[in-house]
């Protein structure tokens, strides 16, 4: 992993078929996972995913109905939160009001009774980390957004605990300060080489952050796996959909051959793609292509449509095209904004092609 | 809304309390100090009245009753307001009723059904007999001990609805943060959960403290003879004595005192806070 | 636009007649009314003559007795302001007499008195500026089951007496308007008639002997009946009146009246009063021996007119004299003296109390 494990290796934790009920409704079923040690792990997902609800059962906030918690080992299920050792960052900072810079970050160190002597230099280096020495004699009300997530951050990792939950940390910044303060998160948990259980319902943070992540959809993991993997092979349509755009194009399989399927779209074309496991043909599934895959002429790769350019979007960067290929089928395409580059104009007609390596055949 | 509007939706109220308030205390201190009496001899007043011994223990038993009554009110609101603040459905009901519906009942009643309790033949005196506990009755009723019941029967509400608002003020991701940073549940109690309801407790103590050294009814009823508030020797000035003088010099000592303490709760108690603005 | 306007003037030339004529109409209802504004005790003592005096009087003259509380200091603060409101003063004699120091009373026309010949209006109370209506007195109230009758003290100096007569006792206390200062001196071996002008030193003297059986001096009525009632006290200096409520109530109560103390009710007529005529008239209504016997047989208070003696309630009687309790065994309450001394004595109760 991109992380440097902690000198002796801890923070693995696993959760093994975590489940909570409330009434009738399992807000979190069956949640198994394995996290290693010094891994950034993030749980994406839709709000009423059950991904905060994991990490509340995680921290002992919140007390599961089935399955066990262990962390390097150990069983936690039954701990309480204040004998498990785990940092946290909520939402909204959870600063005390009543403390200052200083005491707020104290305060986990004087929870475990460590000497006045000892403390004064951990909580300065943990202020260091975050880049608020001098801010040690500031209250909460005096602060900005992004400093006191700061604080919060230090609080969270000034008694060195080996796994630090994140709830949605960043939620509540603006978008450019939310950049700047990823960097520095991935930048101390790389340092401290900590793991970090990381909540959040922005991919993009997912994806730049994460060593790992987990999909959660209804109370289930949908998929766990690098973000490069998750995003290029997606295993169904709603991961496929919440990472990123995708095209999604309906049809049934025609044949199947090797890791690959035909798959043919409602206007007889066929189009191919890479599959995971076996298909039988005759089955409705769906072609699955990121836009910037996507390209507009004959040069793409064996996959055709051809279409109309129904409109078209600058997304600073890159130039967002949508062609409309008939039987309700639109097309996305995602190409680099390269200035004097030529676009066909709206309504002109055109072929779009990409490579079967890049799509995938997906079921449900 | 611009604030001078707010102010302009507050002119009946300003005007009715200068009405039926400020203009007749105005009218009573000036006509009983400056035109009924000579106003060269205010100054001999202030000090006969203020500097006369009825006067100093009045003063010292005031502070003394409200004091204990405050200092009783705390410790029995602060378990109370907390558990109001902790629970909802029919136990949150049923404690806010029990707190609340006293408040309705005329302080009159109330310190009554206290006598009938307190009593040398009252229902605690005949119980402990009845168990043989006592052979003579226990001096339960005129004395301190009584007045500091009865007065903190009746203000009782008034610390619980300050506590609990400070105490629903408080946001609870902070005792769970600090329970996750590793704290027991008496450290998070002593370093989180009672400094931020601090606010709660000083405007709660302040406010008892003012009601109390205003007290009367309750004093007068369930007190001994010696136990006697500056409002008692204010109301026996004015209504038996005639000496309004005196009662005026006696009131206007009460108001400057009651008007000091009520700057010093608004300084404490954050009126932005209240209004929920920060 | 036009219409507005038209309707517009057309309510105001029917508003603003009819608002100026608003203040007239109720003076003129009022008028016809004849209502006469009494200042009375208020409670029990209202229902009972509200029922024996006030219907009928309204019923025989049209006019309506409209009770009105008031203390005396907020009788006296009103007549400083100039913003009386209040005909008749219906209170204690001593608070008229602070009353009449003020100027606020008018001179009991007892001349153009109708239904009462002042000649029999007992003479004590029959004065310049108000008249009595009634009387009753402080009387040694005991509680009968820790003192059946006959056991009970029978003299002041008896009741003093806390090694012969043990329990806790509870007298007047300044707030109630007077603390027992006669009946402290009559204990201490002053001859009734020898009480005024009343020595405060002695007095308090004789108060500082009694008080360790004082657990609580009472400040209101209600207060003495209720503590003799539930043995609070089983011995009280205490208003008869309250006494008979008691006992009617089934409380085991019972006064002593040896050495009793004589107060009155009395009435006041406000100076300058528009309603002079109907005030005197209400007054003179009252005192009639017909009026008198049938309130306070109801009321269980001693008359002032002496032809009602006859008709007053039993318990009320010496059987011996066939005079009421007071006039048999009672000395007359000097209002005068208290109305010259009664901030001097409010300052040496405070001082007293403390110690």
């Amino acid at each position: 992993m991109n992380g440097a494990p902690l000198p002796d290796g801890k923070g693995a934790l696993d959760l093994d078929g975590l489940t909570k009920r409330y009434g009738e409704e399992r807000v979190v079923d069956a949640v198994s996972l394995g996290i290693r040690a010094g891994e950034f792990f993030s749980l994406l997902g839709p709000s009423g995913s059950g991904k905060t609800t994991t990490l509340m059962m995680i921290a002992g906030f919140v007390a599961p109905d089935g399955g066990a918690i262990r962390v390097d080992g150990a069983d936690l299920t039954r701990v309480p939160p204040q004998r498990r050792g785990l940092g946290m960052v909520f939402q909204n900072y959870a600063i005390f009001p009543h403390l200052n810079v200083f005491e707020n970050v104290a305060f986990p160190l004087r929870a475990r009774r460590v000497t006045e002597a000892e403390l004064r230099p951990r909580v300065q280096a943990a202020l260091a980390l975050v880049r608020l020495e001098r801010f040690a004699e500031r209250f909460a009300r005096q602060l900005s957004g992004g400093q006191q997530q700061r604080v919060a951050i230090a609080r969270a990792i000034v008694f060195h605990p080996p796994i630090v939950l994140m709830d949605e940390p960043l939620g509540a910044l603006d978008k450019n300060l939310r950049y700047d303060m990823q960097v520095e998160i991935k930048d101390i948990q790389r340092r401290l080489g900590m793991t970090v259980i990381y909540v959040t319902h922005d991919q993009e943070e997912a994806v730049n952050m994460s060593d790992r992540l987990a999909i959660m959809n209804h109370g289930r993991i949908e998929q766990v796996g690098p973000p490069g993997d998750v995003y290029q092979r997606p295993h169904n349509a709603f991961v496929a959909r919440f990472l990123g755009e995708a095209n999604l194009i309906a049809g049934t399989i025609d044949r199947v051959h090797a890791g690959e399927a035909a798959l043919r779209t409602e206007d007889g074309t066929l189009l191919r793609g890479s599959i995971d496991g076996p298909l039988e043909a005759g089955r409705a599934a769906a072609l699955f292509v990121r836009p910037e895959q996507l390209a507009l002429g004959d040069g793409g790769g064996e996959n055709r449509m051809h279409g109309t350019v129904a409109r078209r979007s600058f997304l600073g960067s890159t130039v967002r095209t949508q062609v409309d290929s008939g039987r309700g089928v639109h097309l996305l395409i995602d190409m680099i904004n390269a200035g004097a580059m030529r676009m066909p104009e709206p309504g002109s007609a055109v072929t779009v092609s990409w490579s079967p390596a890049c799509s995938r055949i997906l079921i449900g | 809304m611009k604030p001078h509007r707010t102010t302009l939706l507050m002119l009946p109220a300003f005007a009715m309390l200068g009405c039926i308030f400020l203009a007749p205390l105005a009218w009573f201190f000036v006509h009983t100090l400056l035109i009924d009496s000579d106003p060269s001899d205010l100054r001999d007043q202030l000090v006969a009245v203020l500097a006369s011994r009825a006067m100093l223990r009045a003063i010292v038993t005031t502070n003394w009753i409200s004091l204990l009554v405050t200092v009783t009110v705390l410790l029995l609101g602060y378990p109370i307001a907390y558990y109001l603040a902790n629970r909802r459905g029919f136990r949150f009901t049923l404690v806010v009723f029990c707190v609340i519906v006293p408040y309705f009942t005329s302080i009159i009643v109330r310190t009554y059904s206290w006598m009938v309790l307190l009593g040398r033949e009252g229902l605690i005196n005949q119980a402990l007999r009845d168990l043989h506990l006592i052979s003579d009755p226990l001096p339960l009723l005129y004395n301190q001990f009584s007045i500091v019941i009865g007065m903190t029967y009746v203000l009782l509400p008034y610390m619980v609805l300050t506590l609990f608002a400070a105490m629903k003020g408080i946001d609870r991701n902070l005792l769970l943060a600090a329970r996750g940073m590793g704290a027991s549940g008496p450290m998070i109690f002593r370093r989180v959960y009672l400094p931020l309801s601090r606010h709660g407790v000083i405007s709660g103590a302040l406010i008892v403290f003012i009601l109390s050294i205003g007290f009367f009814i309750t004093p007068a009823l369930m007190g001994g003879p010696s136990d006697v508030m500056v409002a008692m020797l204010i109301e026996r000035s004015v209504e038996i004595t005639l000496d309004w003088p005196g009662a005026a010099v006696m009131s206007l000592f009460l108001l400057s005192v009651t008007l000091l303490l009520y700057a010093v709760y608004y300084r404490v108690t954050d009126v932005r806070r209240l209004m929920g603005t920060v | 636009m036009g219409t507005v306007m038209s309707t517009r003037r057309g309510l105001l030339r029917g508003a603003v007649p009819a608002a100026l004529a608003a203040p007239m109409l109720w003076t003129r209802r009022a008028a016809a009314a004849q209502q006469l504004m009494v200042r009375t005790p208020g409670g029990a003592f209202d229902e009972v003559k509200k029922r024996t005096v006030y219907a009928p009087f309204q019923e025989m003259t049209g006019i309506e007795i409209v009770p009105v509380p008031s203390t005396a200091a907020k009788l006296l603060a009103m007549f400083k302001a100039g913003q009386v409101d209040i005909d008749v003063i219906d209170t204690g004699d001593d608070s008229l007499l602070d009353l009449e120091h003020a100027g606020a009373l008018e001179a009991i026309p007892y001349k153009d008195f109708k239904y009462t010949n002042p000649d029999d209006i007992d003479p004590s109370v029959r004065m310049e500026h108000q008249v009595g209506s009634f009387v009753y007195a402080f009387v040694n109230g005991f509680n009968t089951t820790v003192y059946p009758v006959g056991k009970e003290p029978k003299t002041w100096a008896e009741f003093w007496d806390i090694k012969a007569f043990p329990g806790p006792r509870t007298l007047a206390d300044m707030a109630s308007g007077a603390p027992n200062l006669e009946i402290a001196l009559i204990a201490d071996g002053v001859p009734m008639d020898k009480v005024y002008p009343i020595d405060i030193e002695r007095a308090f003297r004789s108060l500082s002997r009694i008080r360790p059986a004082v657990p609580k001096f009472w400040d209101t009525g209600a207060l003495s009946a209720q503590m003799l009632s539930n043995r609070e006290a089983v011995l009280a200096v205490i208003w008869n009146t309250r006494v008979q409520v008691a006992a009617a109530g089934g409380a085991p109560v019972a006064p002593q009246w040896n050495q009793n103390q004589v107060l009155a009710q009395a009435y006041g007529i406000t100076k300058g009063t528009p309603k002079l005529d109907a005030g005197v008239r209400f007054i003179d209504y009252s005192l009639s021996p017909a009026v008198q016997a049938r309130w306070l047989g109801a009321y269980k208070a001693i008359p002032v007119n002496q032809q009602a003696y006859a008709h007053t309630a039993p318990e009320l009687m010496d059987p011996q004299t066939n005079l009421p309790w007071t006039r048999s065994k009672g000395f007359r309450n000097d209002i005068r003296w208290w109305s010259a001394n009664r901030a001097k004595v409010g300052a040496h109760w405070n001082r007293w109390v403390l110690q």
